[in-house]
């Protein structure tokens, strides 16, 4: 693989985290347009505690999600009350003042004889862990996608799960799931915390990635993107806005043809696609066609042999 | 000298601006019985319905279940202490297959207990076995796996019943349950909610169709205009003549 | 939920300390002195730059430089492939020729592999006929 590549294929990885952590509020129901606040808190506290504390990175990234869950959590507990604009303005507006304290926030530490750290809008530099660590592109990549396999697992689990399911009923009517039982506030901010961890887990990652971060980097544009992944990957699965990352970064950014087009593509696509197909390419309704599938096939390879195939079957389980 | 009623309605009023939806009214659910709450359209009969189970507050007077207080309790919790309920307009999750439907409403504190430690795949063994029962009570195990979006209506009316039992409530609440049934479908309606009540769950009926409600009420309630006009059991309410006046004007129930 | 996030972040833990076992002692630092300026055509920049071992101040050569470019505004949003710069006359230096998508404030990430490993990271501000610092964004 190639310099490019390796750099293409961590960014689709880092970003990942950021659309799965959208999408884990698209399933409750509610339109974020904040997460790149939790990834960028997810990058300066992991960024911090790796170039500034001497923290190991396992550590830092752990810090990084807890950084960005906590801060989740405790602005999801007020803005949860709202509902549907007005959360959506809600976290945009959190997001962008996340950014501006940013670009105010100054911490440094002379290391090595350099000032390193946070310097406002300047950004901050030399988050060197992995150079002073020998890690190289690969490595870093493989981390990257083994974090992101696991919090697929999660998903995978998760949906599975009643805290899963109750999280997709409050998606489709909050109402009906309080009256089932299910208490929403609850769910909602414990959605919100998954979500914010994600979002810094994948920060932390991308600090790491590029060894420097900026404010600008955390610009309501990858909020924007973030969310349309999931919109266009599809609601009915984890993998869903992974998709919509792949769409957009893998397949638009290694057009050529595309170059400096991009952002116009992809903004017609996702407008297409939800007139098309308002819960994305890989929606529930897909997703349930494709596990029937699956579970025929299943059935057929057990029980071999001509005949009248067998029915569907009634499966247990979800 | 009598047991103390599964649900108390003491003097609750509910008004929306200037409009008196419910006015005063006091109503007593006793244990296991099946009551029949009629009234004109507009008499308040939903209204009460969604005081019952919190979806809005009350204006005055107490809501009282099990002899405890619910007034001022969230949706949820009342749910959890015994109240489910149905709806007059279908209401499903229909993204969700049956099954999910019936699994995670499931929310009564003995059932949280139970599938807390086992919430992936189906939950507990007890609690698929409570879905699959329920799933045959109501004729659905063949649909278990289907989106509850792509079932037909009866069966999504019958999909309604099952959730609201799934929680295992004291008390439920059936809001216009035979609405755009056919006489077989009302029938077979009216066999499961005698069976429901002598399984030991009380039931609080809305309902038009006259037919029905005078053959399974135990007792009557009337409401007109937001204000209770009648109680009692179904030949008593036939032949109030406050009654007659206000809702059954012509002998359409005789 | 909670035994699912507990065992997510227990799985999490674990592959994350598996990937980064084993550390090793800090490396050698560099600074870079980037100079750009515009070339025959429109977006296309002509950059030297001078690397020195940020301690000693010693030049650092033979080392195999290349450069990546992003947006900070759009970050991973721009389809720059990277360039590998080539040794220049002068001790430590290393000239490149970069073709951008677009004016603006763009990060170049100054990859060094050889003897040092590092990268070091540069804001310019690139404009038609014009290249400087990028004043940080005024609020």
């Amino acid at each position: 693989m190639d310099d490019y590549t390796i750099g293409v294929l961590s960014n689709i990885g880092v970003v990942s985290f950021v659309a799965l952590s959208a999408y884990l509020l698209l399933l409750t129901g509610e339109i974020s347009f904040g997460q790149q606040a939790f990834f960028a808190i997810g990058a300066y506290a992991a960024g911090i505690a790796t170039a500034l504390w001497g923290w190991p990175l396992a550590l830092a990234l752990a810090w990084g999600a807890l950084s960005g869950g906590g801060a989740a959590v405790l602005v999801g507990i007020p803005t949860l009350r709202l509902h549907g604009l007005y959360f959506s303005i809600a976290t945009l507006a959190f997001a962008e003042m996340v950014r501006i304290l940013f670009e105010l926030f100054r911490y440094q530490v002379e290391i090595d004889g350099e000032l390193t750290g946070p310097s406002g809008a300047e950004g901050f530099r030399n988050i060197r862990y992995i150079f002073d660590h020998n890690i190289d592109a690969v490595q870093f990549l493989l981390l990257i996608y083994a974090l992101l396999a696991a919090a697929l697992l999660g998903f995978v689990l998760l949906e599975r799960s009643r805290t899963g399911v109750a999280f997709r009923m409050i998606g489709e009517d909050a109402t009906l799931a309080g009256l089932q039982g299910i208490s929403v506030a609850r769910h909602k901010v414990l959605a919100a915390g998954i979500a914010g961890a994600l979002a810094g887990v994948g920060g932390g990652l991308y600090a790491h990635l590029t060894t420097y971060v900026e404010p600008r980097i955390f610009d309501v544009m990858l909020g924007v993107h973030s969310l349309a992944y999931g919109l266009i990957g599809g609601l009915g699965t984890a993998f869903g806005p992974l998709l919509g990352v792949l769409i957009d970064i893998g397949l638009l950014e290694s057009i050529r043809a595309l170059a400096g087009y991009r952002m116009i593509i992809f903004g017609g696509i996702v407008a297409l696609l939800l007139i098309v197909r308002p819960r994305g390419l890989l929606d529930e309704r897909t997703m349930h066609g494709i596990g029937n599938l699956w579970r025929r096939t299943l059935l057929r390879l057990r029980r071999p042999g001509p005949g009248p195939g067998p029915g569907p079957g009634p499966g247990p389980g979800p | 000298m009598l047991e103390l009623p599964v649900l108390e309605l003491k003097d609750v009023s509910k008004h929306f601006g200037g409009v008196r939806a419910v006015d005063g009214v006091d109503l007593g659910v006793a244990r296991g019985e099946i009551l029949a709450l009629i009234g004109p359209n507009g008499s308040g009969k939903s209204t009460i319905v969604n005081l019952i189970c919190g979806l809005f507050p009350l204006t005055a007077g107490r809501v009282v279940l099990d002899g405890v207080d619910i007034s001022g309790m969230p949706m949820h919790a009342r749910v959890t202490g015994g109240v489910a309920r149905t709806f007059q307009n279908i209401r499903l999750f229909g993204q969700l297959t049956v099954w999910q439907n019936l699994w995670v409403a499931q929310n009564s504190g003995e059932q949280r207990r139970q599938n807390f430690g086992r919430r992936w795949f189906g939950g507990s063994r007890g609690a698929r076995g409570e879905v699959e029962r329920t799933l045959e009570f109501f004729d659905l195990a063949h649909k278990s796996n289907e989106l509850a979006a792509n079932l037909a209506f009866g069966e999504q009316r019958r999909l309604e019943f099952a959730r609201a039992l799934s929680a295992k409530p004291a008390l439920l609440l059936l809001d216009e349950p035979a609405a755009g049934m056919n006489a077989e479908e009302i029938d077979q309606l009216d066999n499961r909610i005698r069976k429901v009540r002598d399984d030991g769950v009380t039931v609080l009926l809305i309902e038009h169709q006259m037919e029905l409600v005078m053959s399974i009420a135990d007792r009557i309630a009337v409401l007109n205009f937001g204000r209770k006009i009648a109680e009692g059991t179904p030949a008593e309410v036939q032949a109030s003549p406050l009654v007659r006046e206000a809702y059954l004007g012509t002998p359409e129930i005789a | 939920m909670r035994p699912a996030t507990r065992r997510t972040v227990a799985v999490l833990f674990a592959v994350a300390a598996a990937c980064v076992a084993g550390g090793a002692e800090a490396q050698v630092r560099a600074k870079a002195d980037l100079r750009c300026e515009q070339a025959s055509e429109v977006l296309l920049y002509d950059c030297t730059v001078g690397l020195v071992d940020s301690r000693t101040n010693e030049p650092l050569t033979g080392l195999a430089v290349t450069i990546g470019a992003d947006m900070p505004s759009m970050a991973g949003a721009h389809s720059v492939r990277p360039v590998v710069a080539a040794e220049g006359p002068a001790k430590g230096t290393y000239r490149f020729r970069l073709a951008l998508e677009m004016h603006g404030d763009w990060a170049l990430l100054i990859n060094l592999s050889g003897a040092t490993r590092d990268r070091v990271v540069k804001v310019l501000r690139f404009e038609d006929g014009r290249v400087g610092e990028a004043p940080p964004p005024r609020r």
